[in-house]
């Protein structure tokens, strides 16, 4: 494999990423090259020793949507940090698509209802005082004001949860890919390394 | 399967040896990685989402150095977290071999006893 083809199939399979961290693992790559070069190996030398970019990439992609998640803790980087480590295959999406479906519809229910209950105590402490709340106003009003603090509570247990939940994915996925996923490409990896040429080999 | 255990094997302890490398002195992705698969035969490509990773961890972080030809060059340097990674883990890797290494050295005294 020439330098061209192995950036172009990086490239490729970095697409999805933000513009500045493909460029970024891009010129890391290309610096590779450069200083390979520098020492006096082959273009081909080089490629065979980095290995697959295909596989490369989808790692480097998981790390990407990992990262983000980490700084920006919003639903937008969770979906993607979920959807990246589901790429690298380590997750058996058919065994584990029907738990998610449960938990994610579970957790949806709950956030759902703690809108309702929000918007029920909001409209109990406006509207209770004048339509003859039993106990008077200021029950109407205390009761719906512990309403919204309910449903408050009720909501930042949920997003706990579901920070708590995508991590647990992110971990269980990073711990199979590293254990589990080289033990089922023993062939693919040995070969990549009986192409890296001996060490010392060329000295 | 040797292979699967020894492919295992590596993959594990690549994360322990950059942390001991970069205790040593700081260095450059090229350089980590032809120094490891100098040493325990790993593909040099591996070593990139590895720094990613490690450095999203907070074990390592980066900067920029001038360099009299070409570009800057990125150099890691561990942090504290990657100081205490370091020592947690080769805690760990020397338990763990001396275990492995015990049962080696008993399995071999057991077949000599067997021969004689």
């Amino acid at each position: 494999m020439t330098r061209a083809e192995f950036i172009a199939r990086l490239k490729d399979g970095l697409v999805g990423l933000p513009t500045a961290t493909a460029t970024d693992i891009i010129a890391d790559y290309e610096t590779h090259f450069d200083d390979g070069l520098a020492a006096g190996r082959t273009e081909a030398e080089v490629a065979a020793a980095l290995g697959d970019p295909v596989r490369l990439a989808r790692e480097l992609k998981a790390e990407a949507g990992i990262l983000r998640w980490h700084q920006e803790k919003n639903p937008s980087a969770a979906a993607g940090a979920v959807f990246a480590v589901l790429g690298l295959g380590a997750i058996d999406i058919l065994i584990l698509l029907p738990i998610a479906m449960g938990v994610v519809g579970t957790i949806f229910g709950f956030f759902i209802a703690a809108i309702a209950l929000f918007i029920g105590g909001g409209v109990v402490m406006v509207a209770g005082p004048f339509a003859g709340f039993p106990g008077g106003p200021f029950a109407a009003i205390l009761m719906g004001l512990g309403m919204m603090a309910g449903s408050v509570f009720i909501g930042a247990l949920l997003t706990i949860v579901t920070i708590w939940l995508v991590n647990a994915t992110v971990w269980y996925a990073r711990l199979h890919y590293r254990l589990l996923k080289p033990a089922l490409e023993p062939q693919a990896q040995a070969a990549v390394q009986s192409a890296t040429p001996a060490p010392g080999a060329s000295a | 399967m040797p292979e699967t255990i020894e492919i295992q094997l590596k993959k594990g302890a690549l994360g322990l040896c950059v942390l001991a490398l970069l205790n040593q002195a700081d260095s450059y992705a090229y350089e980590i990685a032809s120094r490891l698969s100098d040493a325990i035969g790993m593909g040099e490509g591996t070593i990139y989402p590895l720094m990613r990773r490690m450095q999203s961890d907070g074990l390592v972080e980066t900067y920029l150095v001038e360099s009299s030809a070409g570009p800057s060059r990125k150099y890691y340097r561990l942090t504290d977290a990657g100081r205490g990674a370091l020592a947690a883990q080769s805690a760990e890797w020397t338990t763990f071999t001396q275990a492995v290494d015990a049962i080696l050295a008993n399995d071999a005294a057991a077949k000599e006893g067997a021969a004689q």
